[in-house]
């Protein structure tokens, strides 16, 4: 008796276990396929549909897989183009509304289909948004004047751990204490009384005073670490260094011109035409960009008979009208790096001058910067003159007249 | 002690720095009356200094001999009719290569079977230059895309790569041509 009751059992809960086994692993199979799934939409899909509502390239394909049968799905993804010729209502009506473009066949496996259905049948809860990080990236690099105010504020720190030592010691032997106010005035008193602290004080006024004036004149003419609030807060640190976009990308006319070119907001519009939330600022500064040009990311496209508004950027680096640049020069024939002049400009959210653009500072690179002579065809006879002139002997720049007054100034 | 206020002091006052664009000395040399070209006025409705040239100026060099419109039928005739003018040689793909890597190669990767540096969902799923499988619109794999084809992408965009022809020349279209129907062959493995 005993013995049955407890075979009974061991029966139970193998059969429990079992179903529970099955159950789950029926389970672990839907999600594999959902997250197979998962795999397919983003190696093919993603760039022309999103699993949203919103509309890209091609529909939105919430509920799809509720609206439409799986046949139908299937048909379609496997060719459109001969689904609409053999005359489906349904097929012909998208084509008709998305502007005649038919979808790019897609041949994909019995497994594979399976998979991408049970994706669209099963879509994540919430879509994955590129997360709005707010917080504004700090490290600019630690300013001259940001290790000052770490000095003094160092310094008025001891005043106040010596003061407290002092009360310290004086409670220990019974005196009077002093609060910190009362400890600044009689040491202010008694350094106004002593004659060698007064020798003291004015050559510490005569410091400040002079670091004033040098600062004044030097600074004629200098913008360096200028640092502009501009009109969209367009961030160089997230297209250039994260999203490791070229420099000329954008700034095409460098290549080719004296200006650098401020990307006209076409160019914008190549990626964000569908990029409509930014990693820092969400969809606000991006916005800016739709009101300049007239475009409505809702319908995704430009409102007719819109007037257009210039962007109207804070110019930074600022040469004075007496010499001339060009930018072409530095970067096709000199093959000058971008950063060699405007620094880690892949670093900085808010563009700040990094140079000083001083006569002095382009000078000193065209004494010590090399001639780029590699590859440059147009100027060989020239070339080889000047290796037989500076035998072994680096040619600069300012041997082939880099330093001559007309160059820049004329 | 009284020593340590007073450098305190002053390392506070000297660490005040200037965020404006500083001083000029002598501001009409600075600053010419002939407008640049960035700069604005109060001439123009619209206060832009650059003007848009007389509508159908053509720049030197810069006659076009892709007459195909943006449409999907200038697409397929682009692909059917137009012939890349350079000559296939190592200067015109080495240039070519360059600009690539300029223009192309953050979304399409360096050998353009995507993976590029843009970190975007949408430009994550771009289509490899050598797929051989599935039909493009062109009714052929990406392949065997011809270079009007590619062309015509550049110039006019397609379906999320939009219109590159303000950044690049015809010429240096052309060129980034001639180098993706060389990734066209090339696997990557």
């Amino acid at each position: 008796m005993m013995r049955s009751i407890y075979s009974y059992l061991i029966l139970t809960l193998a059969i429990l276990f079992t179903s529970f086994n099955v159950a789950f692993s029926q389970e672990a199979v839907d999600s594999l396929a959902v997250q197979q799934g998962k795999e397919i939409f983003k190696t093919n899909c993603v760039s022309c549909h999103s699993i949203g509502k919103n509309a890209l390239i091609g529909p939105g394909l919430e509920g799809v897989a509720n609206k439409r049968k799986k046949e139908w799905l299937k048909k379609w993804i496997n060719s459109s183009s001969d689904f609409i010729a053999s005359g489906d209502p349904d097929a012909i009506a998208i084509y008709e509304e998305w502007n005649k473009v038919a979808m790019t066949s897609f041949y994909f496996e019995d497994e594979d289909f399976e998979a991408l259905y049970a994706y669209l049948k099963n879509p994540p809860i919430q879509e994955d948004i590129v997360s709005a990080d707010l917080t504004l990236a700090e490290d600019q690099g630690v300013r001259t004047s940001t290790k000052l105010m770490f000095i003094a504020l160092f310094l008025l720190m001891l005043v106040y751990l010596l003061t407290s030592l002092k009360n310290k010691l004086k409670e220990s032997l019974g005196q009077e204490t002093e609060t910190i106010p009362d400890t600044l005035l009689s040491q202010f008193n008694l350094f106004v009384s002593e004659n060698r602290n007064v020798v003291f004080a004015s050559f510490a006024c005569l410091i400040v005073v002079l670091k004033f004036s040098f600062d004044t004149m030097i600074g004629v003419g200098v913008y360096s670490q200028y640092q502009p609030e501009q009109p969209i807060a367009f961030s160089h640190k997230v297209h250039a260094g994260e999203n490791g976009v070229d420099c000329n990308y954008c700034h095409s006319s460098a290549r080719k011109s004296k200006h650098s070119g401020i990307p006209s907001a076409n160019v914008c519009m190549n990626c964000h035409t569908y990029i409509n939330e930014g990693k820092i600022t969400g969809t606000t500064e991006i916005a800016k960009i739709y009101d300049a040009v007239g475009f409505d990311p809702n319908t995704r496209s430009y409102i007719e008979g819109y007037e257009q508004k210039p962007i109207k950027w804070v110019r930074i680096h600022n040469l004075p009208d007496l010499s001339y640049f060009n930018h072409s020069q530095h970067v096709v024939a000199g093959k000058i790096e971008c950063q060699t002049c405007h620094g880690p400009i892949e670093e900085m959210d808010v563009v700040y001058q990094h140079a000083e653009l001083t006569m002095g500072w382009c000078v000193d690179c065209h004494r010590t910067t090399e001639v780029a002579m590699e590859g440059n065809e147009y100027y060989t006879e020239l070339h080889d003159q000047l290796k037989e002139k500076y035998k072994g002997e680096k040619i600069t720049v300012d041997k082939i007249g880099g330093i001559e007054c007309a160059k820049c100034h004329y | 002690m009284n020593r340590l206020l007073i450098l305190a002091f002053i390392a506070l006052i000297c660490s005040c720095s200037n965020p404006g664009p500083g001083y000029e000395f002598m501001p009409n040399m600075y600053r010419s009356p002939s407008l640049e070209t960035y700069g604005q006025n109060n001439f123009f409705s619209d206060s832009l200094n650059a003007r848009k040239p007389v509508e159908g100026t053509i720049a030197r060099n810069y006659l076009s001999t892709f007459s195909y419109d943006a449409s999907l039928q200038g697409y397929l005739d682009a692909g059917k009719n137009a012939v890349n003018p350079l000559e296939n040689n190592e200067a015109n793909l080495e240039e070519g290569k360059k600009l690539y890597s300029m223009f192309c190669k953050h979304c399409h990767g360096e050998f353009g079977a995507g993976g590029g540096s843009i970190n975007h969902p949408i430009y994550s799923a771009v289509p490899h230059y050598n797929a051989g499988k599935l039909l493009r619109r062109a009714n052929v794999p990406m392949n065997q895309l011809k270079s009007g084809h590619i062309f015509h992408a550049i110039t006019y965009g397609l379906n999320a790569m939009g219109p590159h022809s303000s950044q690049l020349s015809e010429d240096e279209r052309w060129k980034i041509v001639l180098y993706v129907q060389e990734l066209q062959n090339y696997n990557a493995e």
